[in-house]
């Protein structure tokens, strides 16, 4: 499936681009310590708030069947790493890359979900996190201490990473941030703008069984792209058995 | 990392669940004792006024904007609506100095959704066990704990002031409580409010089955900080109400 190559291309693109960008060393999974029950951090523990509801955000899973256009284990960082922005509020775009293998119209959508998802596994000692799927947005918080104790984008990258890694059909993971700016955060956004549309209409070919084409919202994208023509004729058959 | 303790206050309106509730509050929150979480539940308190913040929503505004995406026909599944829930759940809470608050907001209307209702009560639990305390400011009726927050507190205090109309619905509350168990509780028992004296406060204690707290007494300095509208977290350190209320806390073994 192609769906998301050349946005990956674009996005890749940009983020390489900027010119705070750097290549940070990906490392194995990062030992850092679980945080158990409690996973909120609170305003008074706050060291750094990245992507809050009140500064620009971004979030986002995009893969790809063409293992060329992921390079296995990068972490790219554009901005201030979190250590350097103690006591901040910063814009916070975080975009997984992945080399995916054996996608179709049938599966693609659940394995979509699933990696979307695996955000909420990460157990990370002083790190928050807080997301909405439908708005592609994520709100982290990060506490005073871990920052102290050296939690940085290659530990919240990796440990991702790690997560991400262990599902079966994931053979490669490459991982963007940017801290730098809400005009480079609202950027990406507007190049990912398509692909929420995307992911909403693969999420709505799913989760109904109308097929009412002619009153659908998303019309335009499923049109447009044909890999979601293939999966709504997919669901079609099925929902014909 | 010690198990949360959660604390309903209920009883007649108008008695001073508000003050007290804001009293312990403060008293918890400057002692450092953990991280406080107060839940607004009555429509016609003033919590939030009362500990000095301001929530930008309720959870029932929360619940009011998903009801209307479901009827709008938004596709959202179960695992994308829970965190949505919790993202806006958080987005809710208005932290103050040592406490978070949430505010639940007014009662469902007709034809509410018990399904998001349901989650949404789920996921206060589940926020509720990230804190050390959490104190509950109820309507008159422990139903509403149940139906609109929790379902398991440890203790139920009952408020009232030292009228019979007040102590008469304190003891109605804690037969429904104890009768329905509509609310699961470890102890259950009375806060006197506006006390004139240590007697009268014997006097009410014995005229009444329930377990005696503790009372507050008459404070011209908590009328005086509701009159200006200032919240009761700037009450100093010394006065009466306030060390009645650390002598509460620590009779409830909540200082612990």
């Amino acid at each position: 499936m192609v769906l998301f190559d050349q946005v990956i291309r674009e996005v890749k693109g940009t983020v390489l681009a900027m010119p705070q960008a750097r290549a940070l060393v990906s490392g194995p999974e990062a030992p850092w310590q679980p945080g158990g029950n409690r996973n909120i951090v609170l305003k008074e523990d706050v060291g750094l708030e990245l992507g809050g509801p009140e500064c620009e955000s971004l979030s986002c899973v995009l893969w790809t069947n063409d293992l060329s256009l992921v390079s296995d284990g990068a972490i790219t960082l554009a901005g201030p790493d979190f250590s350097e922005c103690m006591g901040e509020q910063r814009p916070f775009a975080r975009i997984v890359l992945a080399g995916v293998e054996g996608f179709t119209e049938d599966n693609a959508c659940e394995r979509h979900t699933e990696l979307d998802l695996v955000r909420y596994d990460l157990d990370l000692k002083g790190f928050m996190i807080r997301a909405v799927s439908r708005r592609m947005n994520e709100w982290c918080r990060i506490s005073r201490s871990a920052l102290r104790d050296g939690f940085s984008a290659q530990v919240l990258g990796s440990s991702l990473m790690g997560l991400m890694g262990r599902k079966p059909y994931v053979r490669s993971l490459e991982m963007l941030f940017v801290t730098s700016c809400a005009g480079d955060v609202a950027r990406l956004k507007d190049l990912t703008s398509h692909t929420a549309r995307v992911i909403a209409a693969m999420s709505k070919m799913a989760g109904e069984m109308s097929f009412d084409c002619g009153e659908c919202e998303y019309q335009d994208v499923c049109d447009d792209a044909t890999d979601l023509k293939k999966m709504r004729k997919s669901i079609m058959r099925k929902g014909r058995r | 990392m010690q198990q949360t303790r959660t604390i309903a206050l209920c009883g007649k309106g108008g008695v001073g669940k508000t003050s007290l509730c804001s009293l312990m509050v403060t008293e918890l929150a400057r002692g450092r004792r953990g991280r406080i979480l107060a839940i607004d539940a009555d429509p016609a308190s003033g919590l939030a006024q009362s500990l000095g913040v301001r929530p930008i929503k309720s959870v029932d505004d929360i619940r009011k904007d998903l009801v209307a995406k479901l009827k709008g026909g938004e596709a959202l599944t179960p695992k994308e609506t829970l965190h949505a829930l919790d993202y806006e759940l958080f987005d809710a809470l208005a932290e103050g100095d040592g406490f978070a608050l949430l505010s639940i907001g007014r009662p469902e209307d007709e034809g509410c959704f018990c399904r998001v209702n349901s989650l949404l009560k789920d996921i206060i639990e589940d926020l509720a066990g990230n804190f050390d305390y959490v104190l509950i400011d109820g309507e008159a009726g422990v139903e509403q704990i149940n139906r609109r927050v929790m379902k398991r507190v440890e203790h139920l205090i009952l408020v009232s002031d030292t009228s019979a109309k007040g102590i008469g619905v304190a003891n109605t509350i804690a037969k429904v409580a104890n009768d329905s168990r509509a609310v699961d509780f470890r102890s259950l028992g009375l806060v006197l409010n506006r006390v004139r004296s240590a007697d009268e406060a014997g006097e009410i204690g014995r005229r009444t089955a329930l377990k005696l707290y503790g009372w507050l007494g008459e404070d011209e300095l908590i009328r005086d900080y509701d009159f200006r509208g200032s919240p009761l977290t700037g009450m100093p350190d010394t006065s009466a109400s306030v060390s009645m209320v650390r002598d509460i806390l620590g009779k409830m073994n909540l200082l612990a």
